[in-house]
């Protein structure tokens, strides 16, 4: 049987349900945040690892023009080199049956007998290549889901030029393709863009590198230096136009994963730390009240023998069953949470099994943090309370003691209604109530200036990135650098309005011991597709003789306007230049080096060659334009932006619509759940003072004007606070987000902040609706017989 | 015959006083079945302008409850409750309120006070929503409280504060005064000052007073005394004059 004390604890809890209920909301939703984000965390990282060390994910890479397989041997002596796997890895046209645009793609070579011995493949659908077969392609999984292509289905591929058909064997995942994307692309198109494997002999013979290697990876020995290895690999390779090695922190699809788990660290911190303290504040407001309530009933209890212990254990228990229906409530939010941003990753990394995993730890974690908190936030009161003397806890609290508020006696007392002046001597009077509640509503309305101002950030960089910097509506790559002529080709295709040409030039731009690797971009002076800006959006031309960086490459490598750049070709004549620097691009995605492609020629030694064009084209001909590129066998990519932004709406803008919904609900769950609570407890201590005025003649409305008064006050006071807060939050992240491959530019628009205001101003009425119905039922007699 | 006795009108008053109460067959139940109270059990009673009702009887006789429903704040279950042509049985939410808040001053036993006003802000938050209401500091100054306008509750002794109550009652001006126990917290010295102001108040002003109480020595200052229990009115004495609260003693 339970004992009386405890029963006495459910019938209290009963009686305060609503209370309870919002404040295990409220701590609720930080710990979904916690168990969501840790959990994901631990999903992400476990599937990493375990996918990395089950297929042999290489340590180290390198692209090069091309070596004799016998350089192996020489790559296998170099000191710290544990397993070295050799390949081929070459762009492809292609063509796929139903889809309008020609896509690309990057194929990469199998040995011809067993399994590679690093970065292995995982068979999703269909079957290997068979040993000695031919015609015959692996496909990567994101860009045969994003065509619909299955096993057995034929693809049609240019190698080298010659078109030639392939049946699909079987899909594929690789650890080196978690994200499939084209190399340097800010944002991935996989209907586009794929990743092919083929037996190496066949790759070999169309690309005409028999016996020879352009991709190479490798293990390290245990304890083995990477640096030391990597610079006597790329001394090993130079002559092979090796284009420099990098490791798996440089890796392009590493990277992404391990940015993601970075975003979920920040917000397995930040948000919890919210929101459970704002349910620790809650909890002890809660308590506080109970407590002032139960003077008399602790007094009796002491009096009739019970320990201060047992008394001090019994209210804890009261916080502790609203911590345990708060974690209750966090971990079925977190884990079902957890599950739906599961299903978007797959729309981004493709693991062979990415299962949501709780984190168990992240339990206990949520568990321990909020019941601290919440014991935290009551023990001092409860200590008080069991410590009073039987005698004196007896007696009713004395009166409550008001005196003029600070505003009233600026000299304006006058102007106030007496109404107005209740309100704002209530505040007065509860500073540490007013101060918690104004807290709680800046922080809801804080954090929705976040996802609001990420999805606007991005939306600019994209406005910027496409409307601006890159005007063109297809960008096209060659196989091989070519003369003018392929300009002239492309013009003539239907549709086009204009051409402008390309020349990308791989380099290692040094500047003091900094150094970056980095594929120069010759463009023309005055074009209208390409566009350098520096900052505020101002268009500035490309000198006659000097590199333009983004100004975060150049901030990273800590060179200024006007300092001497050493630039190292990386192909060609491998020529090593000066150049000055004598401009600062100001773009958001990546980092990017932009020359006039005349002087970009000339520093190479090179006539009038381009590697690329981007074309203008008549939308209204767009498909017969489309069409006709893919029979250009000289193409090697093709960029669509149309495509991009489309795909980018369906992946990366889906998952803001997802974290954004988390933000509003969290958000609104705290402005409601912080008004409840305020306009309950003062509801309940002021019972009394309610009801007199009924009596007195104040109707329904009249009275709901005085606590909503207060709620009105303390609004207006934590609403620009809390957009101050938001602001703060959203450029210290979006500043912490700024990395080489995305920055985000702060943007505030109104709207957000509309929008962040309505939110808050739209939970706080309703709840404060809501509690206001009990005014209905406020008992005028009974209120009216004693003192409480 | 309770009924004769209760319309009896008091002797000694020339002009026939206007009727402002009208109860018939009054009665309030609580609860249902075996649970049921029967607070109020046919009470008939007429209550007239000007008049000083004391209401006397033990705890839980119905005197509250009668006081409650002729104040507005509680509906009875059958009978007819008339305030001069207002029907209060059948009156709704916003009638009851404007019933209040024009025509009834309450002063309670705990005073009621709103902690956070001041006096003079007590007081003058009923003259913000009244129709013809007194300017606080005279409603305060006739419960002789001018010298302490501006102090808050907690810091007035309990006879001050319900002298508070009592400003605040009466500064709308209301027909009717009703009070509940009001010197029912208060010691003798203080619970006298109080009774002088109600008094005063009648006297002055002309409004129908009743004040309940269990106290038989109170029965003199009034000018008819309605004894009341189980729920109806046993008797009603009328007294020949009133006797000043001052000379009270108990």
């Amino acid at each position: 049987m339970l004992p009386h004390l405890d029963r006495k604890l459910w019938r209290d809890l009963r009686h305060m349900k609503g209370q309870v209920f919002a404040v295990a909301l409220v701590m609720a939703c930080g710990l979904t945040m916690l168990i969501m984000a840790r959990s994901l965390i631990f999903s992400l990282e476990s599937t990493q690892e375990q996918y990395y060390r089950a297929h042999h994910f290489a340590e180290v890479f390198a692209y090069l023009k091309r070596a004799p397989n016998s350089v192996l041997e020489q790559v296998r002596q170099i000191p710290g080199a544990g397993t070295v796997q050799s390949g081929l890895s070459a762009q492809v046209t292609l063509d796929i049956p139903g889809l309008d645009e020609p896509a690309s793609g990057n194929v990469r070579s199998m040995p011809d007998y067993g399994e590679p011995e690093l970065n292995r493949l995982y068979l999703r659908k269909g079957r290997w290549l068979q040993p000695g077969g031919r015609r015959e392609v692996l496909v990567g999984e994101a860009f045969a889901n994003a065509n619909q292509l299955q096993p057995g289905d034929q693809i049609a591929m240019l190698l080298h030029g010659r078109r030639q058909q392939f049946r699909i064997a079987g899909i594929v995942l690789s650890p080196e393709f978690v994200f499939e994307s084209r190399p340097g692309a800010a944002l991935p198109d996989n209907r586009t863009y794929g990743i092919f494997w083929m037996p190496y002999e066949e790759l070999a013979y169309a690309f005409d590198l028999y016996g020879a290697f352009n991709f190479l990876s490798l293990t390290l020995e245990p304890g083995a230096s990477e640096r030391t290895l990597m610079a006597a690999l790329d001394n090993l390779l130079r002559p092979y136009g090796g284009r420099g090695s990098y490791g798996r922190p440089d890796h392009p699809s590493h990277i992404r994963v391990s940015d993601e788990i970075t975003v979920l660290r920040v917000l397995a911190f930040a948000f919890p730390l919210v929101f459970l303290s704002i349910g620790a504040f809650m909890t002890n407001a809660v308590l506080s009240r109970l407590l002032a309530l139960q003077r008399e009933q602790i007094a009796i209890l002491k009096a009739f023998g019970f320990l201060n212990r047992q008394i001090v254990t019994h209210y804890l228990k009261f916080a502790l069953v609203m911590v345990s229906l708060g974690t209750i409530l966090g971990s079925v939010g977190g884990v079902v949470l957890g599950r739906r941003l599961v299903q978007i990753y797959h729309n981004f990394f493709r693991f062979p099994t990415l299962e949501f995993q709780l984190d168990r730890s992240a339990l206990l974690w949520a568990l321990g943090v909020s019941a601290g908190a919440a014991t935290l936030g009551v023990f001092n009161s409860v200590r008080r309370a069991a410590t009073l003397p039987p005698a004196e806890a007896m007696r009713p609290e004395p009166p409550a003691n008001y005196r003029p508020a600070l505003v009233e006696r600026t000299g304006i007392a006058h102007l106030f209604s007496h109404t107005f002046r209740i309100a704002v001597r209530n505040i007065e009077r509860k500073p540490v109530q007013a101060l918690l509640t104004i807290i709680g509503l800046a922080l809801a309305t804080g954090i929705l200036i976040v996802p609001t101002c990420i999805r606007e950030g991005l939306g600019a960089v994209l406005g910027i990135k496409w409307d601006l910097n890159s005007r063109q509506d297809v960008t096209v790559g060659l196989v091989e650098p070519s003369s003018a002529r392929a300009q002239h080709a492309l013009g003539q295709l239907p549709g086009v309005w204009s051409v402008e040409p390309t020349r990308t030039a791989v380099a290692r731009i040094r500047f003091g011991h900094r150094h970056r690797q980095i594929g120069i971009q010759g463009v023309i002076e005055g074009g209208l597709h390409i566009r350098i800006v520096e900052e505020n959006q101002r268009e500035i031309p490309l000198p006659k003789n000097g590199i333009v960086l983004s100004s975060k490459l150049a901030d990273v490598m800590g060179a200024r306007f006007g300092d001497e750049l050493t630039v190292e070709f990386l192909e060609g004549r491998r020529l090593v230049r000066n150049v000055p620097l004598l401009g600062l691009h100001d773009d958001f995605a990546g980092v990017t080096a932009h020359m006039e492609i005349d002087a970009l020629n000339r520093l190479l030694g090179e006539g009038d060659v381009i590697t690329g064009a981007t074309l203008s084209v008549d939308q209204a001909r767009r498909g017969d334009f489309l069409r006709a590129l893919k029979g250009i066998p000289s193409v090697a990519w093709v960029v669509i932006k149309e495509s991009i932004r489309e795909n980018f709406g369906k992946t990366t803008a889906a998952s803001i619509n997802v974290i954004q919904s988390i933000y509003l609900t969290c958000a609104s769950i705290v402005a409601f759940g912080v008004v409840y609570n305020n306009a309950r407890i003062s509801l309940a201590e002021r019972s009394r003072e309610l009801a007199t005025l009924r009596v007195i003649g104040f109707s329904q409305r009249e009275v709901g004007a005085v606590v909503v008064t207060e709620l009105v006050i303390l609004a207006l006071i934590a609403v620009p606070i809390g957009l101050a807060f938001g602001t703060v939050l959203a450029t210290t992240l979006i500043t912490q987000v700024s990395t080489e491959t995305v920055r985000l530019p702060l943007v505030l628009s109104p709207a957000n902040y509309a929008f962040a205001v309505s939110v808050v101003v739209v939970a706080s009425t309703l709840s404060g609706l809501f509690v206001l119905r009990r005014l209905n039922q406020l008992n005028l007699v009974g209120a009216l017989k004693a003192p409480e | 015959m309770v009924f004769m006795e209760a319309t009896h009108i008091p002797a000694g008053t020339s002009v026939p006083r206007e009727r402002v109460f009208c109860v018939r067959k009054l009665s309030k139940t609580y609860g249902s079945g075996s649970t049921t109270v029967h607070a109020l059990a046919g009470v008939d009673l007429d209550l007239f302008s000007g008049e000083l009702i004391v209401l006397l009887g033990p705890s839980g006789g119905g005197k509250t409850t009668l006081l409650n429903n002729l104040g507005g704040l509680d509906t009875p279950t059958s009978g007819e409750l008339y305030y001069r042509d207002l029907d209060l049985t059948s009156a709704d939410e916003s009638e009851l309120t404007r019933y209040r808040r024009n025509a009834v001053g309450f002063v309670f036993q705990f005073y009621n006070l709103i902690p956070s006003l001041t006096a003079r802000e007590n007081v003058g938050l009923i003259t913000e929503i009244a129709r013809d209401p007194m300017p606080p500091e005279e409603a305060l100054e006739m419960v002789n409280l001018g010298a302490r306008l501006d102090h808050f509750p907690a810091q007035l002794s309990g006879g001050e504060q319900q002298r508070v109550a009592i400003a605040r009652a009466i500064a709308k001006r209301p027909q009717v005064l009703l009070c509940d126990e009001p010197t029912g917290a208060l010691d003798v010295r203080t619970g006298i000052v109080v009774l002088e102001a109600i008094d005063r108040i009648n006297r002055d002003l002309g409004t129908l007073t009743v004040v309940i109480t269990h106290n038989a020595v109170m029965a003199d200052m009034a000018d008819r005394v309605v004894h009341f229990s189980d729920g109806r009115v046993q008797q009603v004495r009328e007294n020949s004059f009133r006797v000043a609260p001052q000379t009270l003693k108990w």
